[in-house]
Order: structure tokens, then C-alpha cells, then sequence
């Protein structure tokens, strides 16, 4: 019960955050970190997977209905969350699965977070900007701008990450 | 059946994710069927009002910055009005010169510059306002002093970073004005204890004055454009000089808030003054 309220605050906290503070960051000009993120990835792993596809289609919709670009984030969560459970199977694979529940640097390797992150970060940059920009003419500067954004937001939730979860904790 | 209801519960999340993928699609679309845009109008019914607020928030920081670049536009726009130049319709006049849509030369007789009041007094026999440009700005004794409603009076001295100004508000400020509709010309004078309050003087009795007349700067003291706001006309008495009338005038500058002020300078003073000068000797 208590996981699922501090799961709800984190989910509002950074929403919040989000749209009044990283949605107004625009460094060099295009670089727009996805904050929210971080709600979607501490997502308890052992979830029913349509759960899990709702929040993040929810998510992502409300933080559309700020940036009114309406489907463009929501599909880019959902995808995230569609891919997720394959992707901590596939990190996993050859490990002990114990405490599979917690995505956090206490309990998951430095490499696996890594790896973690930065792959779903991808995934959701690709599809965002993507869809925003809806056309494949300017590809240079859409790819640049995808990297960016990427490296920018999976830097802010490594940070966030390894400041809030450090690894000594016992949770 | 069974095996059919088995097979849904199983894969109840696949279609899910199809389905909410479907709608972010539509979603996304940018056909405007009247379901879409009643959705994107309730989406902007939410979130207007609560970026709205933010963004005010968030506006109040940059205000600042923003009042700097209007002042500059003032500027700007106040350099470039009709009481800044001399106007010549010969063309003697080559040199800082520049002609108008008529052909006509005009040389530029007065520029403006602004500055920030940081310290003044309003109240006391002998005000005075202390502002935060000095020599080192470019400012000098005798430029005039304005606020954006009206005028303020005149500096008096000045030190590298800071400069000193006698406000309307001191016994020895006197600035040349004239009545609005009959140009009458007289001198605006302070004596009183009120600060809104100034007289204006030497207008002679047989003249009609009317409450409510703007008192203008005259711009025969060579340190005030013509045409400046001092104030209106409040009051009109017979004085105990028979010869002329008191009139009361209600200031226009609020001095108790004070705050930005422009600075216009002459750039012919010492070429006037010296004719001038030449008057006084003879």
C-alpha cells in the first residue's frame, strides 16, 4: 500500500515538474529533457502488463495535453512500457532474478541501469521526435536533435537515479 | 468458447496496447472531425488556465529586463519628435545635419538619455533628488530632468557615478513655461510645503486663464524642449500684486513616486549660453 502511494506521488511530482520546469528547457535550442520518465521506469516491474500499458498511455497523455502535441508522448510511453518487461527479461537473462521488483542502483548492477535507461530513453526520444516532426526531410538535424535529447535525459535520470536510490540503501 | 475466453484473458494486454495505440494514432491525426477538436478543447480548458498562471508567475521575473527595453523604445520614439530640432528651410547647414521628407534641414538640438532616482526628499523645505548616472554616463550640470508623466527639474551637480537634481519642489527652482491655449509665458515657481502643488507666475490680469489649462515648458531656457508637461492650471486668484495673477497649478510628476527619469541634454548650451551671456554684460 505504501509503495502505491509513494508510486502516485512520484508520478504527480514529476508530471508537475515536467511541464513547468523541463518542458521550458530548451538548451542549445532544441534539447528538451523527459523527466517524467523516471516515473515510468520505478514502475513495479511485476504489474499486469495492461496496467502498466494504461499508465503510461495516461502519462503520456497528460503531459501532451500541456504540450498540445495529443498522442505524440502517449505513444511514445506506451511503446516504452510495451518494451520494458522484454528488456529487463533480456538485461536479466543468466542472472538471479531476485528482487526483480526494484529497478534501482541498490539492487541492479551500474551496467544494467545503464543499459536500462539509456535504451528506453532512446526508444522514447526516437518515437517522440519522430512524431513531432512527422517528416523524414531535414533527417541531420531530426537525428541530432534525437541524440541530444537522449544523452540529456538519460544523463538527468542516471543523476536522479543514483541521488534518490543510492546504492547502499536496503530497500 | 471456453478456449476463445481463455485465449482473450491470456492476451487481454495485446489488445490493450492495440487499442491505445490506435487511439494515440487518432489521437495524433490532424483530421479535424468535430470528436477531435471538442477533446482538444477540453484538454485546453484543463491546462489553459494553469499555464496561464504559471506563465504570469514566471512573467514577473523577466519584467525587469522588459522595462528596460521599453524604456530604450521611449527613448527612441521621444528622440525622434519635433521638439528635438531645429528646423532650416535653407540649406546653410551641411554639417550634423540631416534632411526630412521636405527637404528641409534639421539639425538636432536636444538628446535624451535616462537614469534611476536613488535617493529623494519630498517633503521638506529644500528637496532634492540624487540619480544613479554621473560624468562618467555622460551626464552633465543644467541637462533636464523628466519623468514619464511630467517634469521634474533640473541638474544640479555632478560627481563620476552619481548626479544631483533640484526638483520643482526647491525655492530656487524657476522654469520658464507658457499656458497651453494663449502661449502666455511666465515662470513656474515652488514656495509651499505640498508637493503636488507649484504657482505658476508673471501672468498678466487682463489674461483669461481657465482651470484645467496645461502649463507646458517654453523652451526659451535653452535647458527644457519646448512643449514638456509641467502641469495644469487648479486655481486662478487676483494676487497682491495687482499687475499680475497667482495661479495655483496641480504638478504633473507624482513625486512620491518617482522612479525612472529622463535626462535631455542640450547639445548648443555653451553656444547659447555665451550669446547670452554677451546680453548680460552689455
Amino acid at each position: 500500500m505504501n509503495n502505491v502511494i509513494s508510486n502516485i506521488l512520484r508520478f504527480l511530482l514529476l508530471i508537475v515538474l515536467q511541464v513547468f520546469v523541463c518542458n521550458h528547457i530548451n538548451l542549445f535550442g532544441f534539447a528538451t529533457p523527459a523527466l517524467y520518465l523516471l516515473a515510468l521506469l520505478l514502475l513495479p516491474i511485476e504489474l499486469p502488463l495492461s496496467a502498466q500499458y494504461f499508465i503510461g498511455f495516461i502519462t503520456g497523455l497528460v503531459v501532451d495535453m500541456f504540450t498540445h502535441t495529443l498522442g505524440v508522448n502517449a505513444l511514445a510511453c506506451l511503446v516504452v512500457m510495451f518494451v520494458r518487461p522484454y528488456l529487463v527479461k533480456r538485461l536479466d537473462s543468466g542472472k538471479s532474478t531476485e528482487g526483480i521488483n526494484r529497478l534501482v542502483p541498490g539492487i541492479k548492477d551500474t551496467k544494467w541501469i545503464f543499459f536500462y535507461v539509456i535504451l528506453l530513453s532512446l526508444i522514447h526520444q526516437v518515437l517522440v521526435t519522430m512524431l513531432e516532426t512527422s517528416s523524414f526531410a531535414n533527417f541531420g538535424h531530426t537525428s541530432l536533435v534525437i541524440l541530444c535529447n537522449t544523452v540529456f535525459t538519460s544523463f538527468l535520470l542516471l543523476c536522479c537515479l543514483y541521488i534518490f536510490y543510492p546504492a547502499k540503501s536496503k530497500y | 468458447m471456453n478456449n476463445l475466453i481463455e485465449f482473450l484473458k491470456n492476451n487481454f494486454h495485446y489488445f490493450l496496447f492495440a487499442v491505445l495505440l490506435v487511439l494515440c494514432l487518432l489521437l495524433m491525426g490532424k483530421s479535424m472531425s468535430y470528436s477531435h477538436y471538442k477533446f482538444a478543447r477540453v484538454c485546453q480548458a484543463v491546462t489553459g488556465p494553469v499555464q496561464k498562471s504559471w506563465s504570469e508567475m514566471v512573467h514577473t521575473f523577466s519584467l525587469g529586463k522588459e522595462n528596460e527595453d521599453l524604456v530604450q523604445q521611449n527613448i527612441a520614439l521621444m528622440r525622434e519628435h519635433d521638439n528635438m530640432f531645429i528646423v532650416k528651410e535653407d540649406t546653410t547647414l551641411t554639417r550634423m545635419s540631416e534632411t526630412d521628407s521636405l527637404h528641409r534641414q534639421r539639425m538636432r538640438l536636444y538628446d535624451y538619455t535616462f537614469a534611476h532616482v536613488i535617493f529623494k526628499t519630498t517633503d521638506q523645505a529644500y528637496n532634492y533628488i540624487v540619480l544613479d548616472k554621473g560624468g562618467k554616463d555622460g551626464i552633465c550640470k543644467d541637462m533636464a530632468v523628466t519623468s514619464p508623466s511630467g517634469v521634474v527639474g533640473v541638474v544640479s551637480d555632478v560627481s563620476d557615478h552619481f548626479a544631483a537634481v533640484i526638483p520643482i519642489l526647491h525655492p530656487d527652482s524657476r522654469i520658464s513655461a507658457q499656458v497651453s491655449p494663449i502661449n502666455q509665458v511666465g515662470t513656474v515657481v515652488w514656495e509651499g510645503p505640498d508637493p503636488r502643488v507649484a504657482y505658476l507666475e508673471n501672468i498678466p490680469q487682463h489674461l483669461e486663464i481657465n482651470i484645467g489649462d496645461s502649463v507646458l515648458t517654453s523652451g526659451y531656457s535653452n535647458i527644457f524642449p519646448k512643449g514638456l508637461l509641467i502641469g495644469t492650471v487648479k486655481e486662478v486668484m487676483v494676487g497682491k500684486n495687482a499687475s499680475f495673477l497667482t495661479i495655483k497649478i496641480k504638478l504633473a510628476t507624482d513625486f512620491s513616486r518617482l522612479g525612472l527619469v529622463y535626462l535631455i541634454e542640450n547639445q548648443y548650451k555653451t553656444e547659447l549660453d555665451s550669446l547670452k551671456a554677451g546680453f548680460k554684460t552689455e
